[in-house]
């Protein structure tokens, strides 16, 4: 048996979220010296195991053991020498750059160097990572979000540690500065770090890893060690299963659609400033998906379209009017245009304090049935009853709390919220998180449905898989633009994850086909 | 004359300064509880000396905020409900040790407040916990407590012990408050169970006015002071004009006034940058 | 898939609310019999009327902070303007003013206090208890300078309280010839109208909206600042109107009436059951945390405990009753 305690081990550990399984029965060991890259799809669990490895988030069952010690919080883990740089850029923002970088190196009592030291060593660490001189007493908010990534990173350098997670450290960071992070990587393998990556960046890992494991929904589906280490497995393994629903999809696939006329055009859009901007149409009866990567803009993309937010360049039209008073307009009367509905149902779609007959019927309230007055009970319980058929809600008693339903349902009595309002389109963000195959595949039927009769639908997921059953084309989105847009007839996983991840167009598709042009 | 309010002031800083919106509401209270039971428990049964007494305004104001941060860290319930409680709790208790202005206060304290220079011992004492708050604000502690507060989730995932950090403004704030009731009782020379709450909105007032965010994780001790002179001299300025009777609400209107002001330009001043 | 998550599966609906309102009608129930049992004379008919005019008057003065605190929100003015629309409305009468535009003016003060509360909490989210303190103190302040003018008493105000105003607060007040305060009537009549129209309309339901869920009511069109500005102006009406009564009771203004009513509308509402961080509960239920307040006070009296001993009591009672209703979220979760 090998010495373990010079080891990170991750035994067996699974952790739930309420009603999702983020990691089941996971077990990896990372030596000293080696870069561990972990890779899956988006929800596969990759970030809650890195959170694991540092103490922020405690296993359910199972262990994690760092040198033959399990870390309880982050505080420990850090005294064991690890460090982790996350996913999102942790500063805090109303203090300076000395001071965040070396936030968790002083204990409460003990300063581990003077001012002036942490100063000089701040000022030559960030001149080393950005090639430019930065004054350690700037006030972090007022610093672009490359240097604050580097922040971050020099944070954990700084700390010698002897295991380093990065969970997508890299995405704040353009190909320079990735080369840069990569020989620091490069250094500390040299002197015995363990080194975890969690990254979305396949061909920056098949450069540097030493070794991949694969998650999938939770569970390590397989490993690769050295030379194995390429594109076309890794993509592959992330994405095995699934041919049953390949094989359906062409079953459904929606070839020899009629499309109606163009109810929402954007001209010149750009999502962030300084984005490429990008031409978009959608029309009646078309189902549009709408794909990426973390944060590469398609969600940005889709609240414009919802008129939830302003883009910062272009226009977006809704049947002739700007977007934000078309969203106005959905809830002010009904079908005339845009209902939203988010995949956070948390956050931005239930009201946990409601029944399930009311998180249906509020906003109905004020639409179909007046906005002052009584409530009229009768024809929102007709209403409510005929979405309940027609989507197969499984509800107890409709007076019940919304919570007491699983997390499929209550997106379902969202989804019969949106279509109650009779827009003309419906814009889904991500609707289907957390909701199992079966009413997935009701709630594809019901929106071909909607399309059929003339509605036009923008789908979000980052579940690629999703848009096989139905979705007419997919826009990809990379680097908060408009990377490729991928028709029906080319769909698979690897097309889509092939575009999600930035590889060169292999089947020399004509975007003119598609109806927009690249900027 | 400033003195309390001064102290007061500062005895809020660290725990706003340590984040979650604590702010802590019963600081009025606990000067009156420290001012009531000084007079009513330790003077009315002779144990007056200077030591005795020290060491029991320290230990009160430090136990109290104890039980407070233990409550906030581990029960998790917001901190200014629980701060709330304390305020009502102590409002109470504070009227049944004293149920109206009377007692004196120690022997050795009496003469004081009364001394017409500004050079009694009050001001030396002042100087003191002023200079040990520049001390505190300069040590590493001090630094975590500024951490937490600006962020505790990254403090927390970095290792900063934010739990430590916690329970040491509040332990901090329960020294100052000592400082400040005792100040409070040598100004007033005997025991009062009503006028104490009062210090808390005007200490409050005199850290916002002092530019400390109570979001936690801006500001400083500094600021408080200035506020706090601010606000005195304010008072000052007004009651050397006639109002005659009305100068209470003078003072009243122009606290409450002076703190949504200076709220609101704390957070315009914060939007813009 | 098909049945209900099973480990809330099938519970019936508004768990949370009956079950608080049912603990509140038991601690009700066994206050009472604990009071009569202990305290000689508290079934006296003198002593119920007297009760439920006490608790008319809280319970007029929690209504705008179980509006605010629907939201999320807190309203600490509640005790300033209280204080400040009593002597405001015994300075009014002392000058001549005819009592029915003496009320309104008064009560459009409040009004106008209670938007003033709403849109400068909302601008300062997360602060609304100092915000709202600030303010009050600064409005009481400023009304004592406004009615001792020409006075030699400052904070109280002397003269006569017209005699239907005392008729109104009177313990020996009657109502159509039923022996009920009319005060009490006004209450149960304005009960009834809250309870209606937050259950009936999209308007009541709004309020449940925005605390429950703030992203998810802008996402239906709920204007959060809308509702959070007419909570506060509901709260500043009802401080005053409690201001008003408070009058007649005593006959005669003294600012410090509403003192009582910093933390016993908070603790009415907290005991009845409506979580501070907004959604749950209802007027409904602060009118049982209100009974059990006033039949607790009632009982502490009665064993003898002073004034300052219930505040300690009440002081008390509030940590563990919000930890059990709502606790923060571990910073784990967070990251």
């Amino acid at each position: 048996m090998d010495d373990l305690t010079g080891k990170v081990l991750v035994q067996n550990v699974s952790k739930r979220f309420g009603e999702t399984t983020a990691l089941n029965g996971c077990s990896l060991t990372i030596s000293p010296g080696e870069v561990h890259a972990i890779v899956g799809e988006n929800g596969s669990g990759k970030s809650t195991l890195a959170k694991m490895i540092s103490g922020v988030v405690l296993p359910d069952s199972g262990r994690v053991s760092i040198f033959g010690r399990s870390p309880r919080d982050p505080m420990e883990a850090r005294a064991l020498g690890v460090a982790m740089i996350f996913q999102e850029v942790l500063v805090a923002e109303t203090l300076s750059v000395v001071d965040n970088i070396f936030a968790g190196t002083d204990s409460l009592w003990k300063r581990s160097r003077t001012r002036a030291v942490a100063r000089r060593q701040c000022r030559d660490l960030l001149k080393r990572f950005t090639e430019t001189e930065i004054d350690p007493d700037t006030i972090v908010r007022n610093l672009p979000l490359s240097v604050q990534q580097w922040i971050v990173i020099a944070r954990a350098l700084l700390a010698n540690p002897r295991v380093l997670i990065l969970d997508e450290s890299s995405a704040a960071l353009d190909l320079d500065a990735s080369a840069r992070l990569h020989t620091e990587i490069k250094r500390l393998r040299e002197s015995g770090c363990c080194i975890i990556i969690v990254t979305h960046r396949i061909a920056e890992l098949v450069r540097i890893a030493d070794r991949a494991t694969v998650l999938r929904d939770g569970e390590v589906v397989d490993e690769f060690v050295g030379a194995d280490i390429n594109e076309s497995r890794l993509l592959s393994a992330m994405s095995a299963k699934r041919i049953i629903l390949e094989a359906k999809a062409a079953a459904a696939s929606p070839a020899n659609r009629v499309v109606g006329d163009v109810v929402l055009s954007a001209t010149g859009l750009e999502i962030e400033r300084g984005a490429p901007q990008f031409d978009f149409k959608l029309c009646a009866g078309e189902i549009v998906g709408v794909t990426g990567l973390d944060g590469q803009g398609h969600g940005d993309f889709l609240r414009i379209a919802a008129g939830l937010r302003a883009p910062s360049g272009g226009t977006v039209s809704v049947l002739g009017r700007d977007a934000r008073d078309a969203f106005q307009v959905a809830s002010g009367a009904s079908g005339k245009s845009v209902a939203y509905v988010s995949g956070d149902r948390a956050r931005e779609g239930i009201f946990p304090n409601l029944s399930i007959f009311e998180n249906f019927s509020l906003p109905l309230y004020r639409s179909r049935f007046g906005e002052y007055g009584w409530i009229k009970r009768r024809p929102l319980k007709q209403a409510f009853d005929g979405e309940v058929r027609r989507l197969s809600i499984k509800v107890g008693h409709e007076s019940n709390l919304i919570t007491s339903l699983s997390g499929g349902n209550q997106q379902k009595v969202l989804i019969g919220r949106a279509l109650a309002m009779e827009p003309k389109i419906i814009v889904l963000d991500d609707p289907a998180r957390g909701v199992d195959i079966a009413t997935k595949q009701e709630l594809y039927a019901q929106l071909r449905k909607f399309a059929d009769q003339g509605g036009a639908v923008l789908y979000l997921s980052s579940e690629i898989e999703e848009f096989f059953d139905f979705a007419d084309r997919v826009l990809v989105f990379r680097n908060k633009s408009l990377f490729r847009t991928v028709p029906f007839e080319l769909f698979s996983e690897h097309t889509l994850l092939a575009a999600m991840f930035g590889e060169p167009d292999e089947t020399a598709f004509h975007p003119m086909r598609e109806g927009f042009v690249r900027a | 004359m400033a003195a309390p309010l001064i102290l007061a002031a500062l005895a809020v800083t660290p725990i706003v300064l340590a984040g979650r919106g604590g702010v802590d509401l019963s600081v009025g209270p606990l000067l009156g509880f420290i001012n009531v039971t000084l007079v009513k428990w330790l003077v009315e049964n002779d144990y007056a000396s200077p030591i005795m007494v020290i060491a029991y305004v320290v230990a009160a104001g430090v136990l109290y905020q104890i039980v407070i941060a233990a409550i906030i860290i581990y029960v998790r319930v917001a901190p200014i409900i629980v701060t709330l409680s304390g305020y009502l709790f102590l409002s109470g208790i504070n009227l049944v040790v004293l149920d109206r202005p009377s007692g004196v206060a120690p022997d050795w304290m009496l003469d004081w407040g009364s001394g017409i220079s500004i050079l009694s011992p009050v001001f030396y004492g002042l100087i003191i916990m002023i200079g040990f708050w520049i001390f505190f604000s300069r040590t590493v502690f001090y630094q975590q407590i500024v951490l937490t507060g600006a962020n505790e989730r990254m403090a927390f995932a970095n290792g900063v012990n934010i739990a430590g950090a916690r329970f040491g403004a509040h332990i901090v704030a329960g020294v100052f408050t000592a400082a400040a009731a005792l100040a409070y009782t040598a100004l007033i020379g005997s025991g009062d169970p009503t006028q104490g709450n009062t210090y808390t909105l005007s200490a409050i007032t005199a850290l916002v006015l002092g530019g400390t965010s109570l979001a936690g994780g801006t500001g400083g001790g500094l600021g408080s002071i200035l506020g706090a002179i601010n606000i005195y001299l304010i008072t000052y300025v007004l009651s050397t004009y006639n109002f005659g009777t009305v100068s209470g609400f003078v003072t009243q209107l122009s606290t409450g006034a002076i703190l949504v002001l200076s709220l609101l330009v704390n957070s315009l001043m914060n939007r813009r940058q | 898939m098909s049945k209900p998550d099973d480990s809330k599966g099938n519970v019936p609906g508004r768990t949370l609310l009956s079950q608080n309102v049912v603990f509140g009608i038991a601690l009700l129930l066994a206050l009472s019999a604990a009071a009569s049992f202990l305290v000689p004379g508290f079934v006296s008919y003198t002593n119920i009327r007297s009760m439920l005019l006490l608790a008319a008057f809280l319970g007029i003065a929690s209504l705008g902070q179980t509006q605010c605190a629907l939201l999320g929100g807190i309203d600490m003015s509640i005790p300033y303007v209280i204080g400040s629309s009593n002597i405001l409305l015994a300075s009014l009468l002392n000058w001549g003013v005819p009592s029915f535009p003496a009320c309104l003016i008064v009560l459009a003060g409040g009004v106008v206090v209670g938007i003033l509360n709403g849109l400068l909490s909302f601008r300062l989210q997360g602060q609304a208890l100092i915000v709202t303190f600030g303010l009050g103190l600064a409005i009481v302040g400023g009304s004592q300078i406004v009615t001792s003018i020409g006075s030699v008493y400052a904070g109280t105000v002397l003269g006569a309280v017209p005699s239907w105003l005392r008729g109104m607060s009177s313990v020996a007040g009657t109502t159509f010839g039923l022996p009920i305060p009319p005060i009490a009537i006004v209450w149960i009549a304005l009960a009834i109208v809250v309870v209606t129209v937050m259950s009936k309309t999209p308007f009541g339901r709004s309020f449940y909206a925005v605390g429950g869920n703030r992203q998810a009511a802008s996402r239906v069109l709920i204007s959060e600042f809308r509702i959070w500005v007419i909570a506060y102006a509901i709260s500043g009406a009802m401080s005053a109107i409690t201001g008003m009564a408070l009058l007649g009771f005593s006959g005669g203004g003294f600012v410090g009436v509403g003192e009582p009513y910093l933390f016993t509308t908070v603790a009415a509402v907290v005991i009845g059951g409506t979580s501070l961080l907004g959604g749950w509960g209802g007027y409904g239920s602060t009118i049982v945390g209100t009974l059990v307040l006033t039949i607790l006070t009632s009982l502490l009296v009665g064993l003898g405990l002073s004034y300052a001993m219930q505040q300690a009591v009440f002081g008390l009672l509030i940590v563990p009753i919000v930890a059990l209703y709502t606790r923060s979220p571990s910073l784990r979760d967070q990251i």
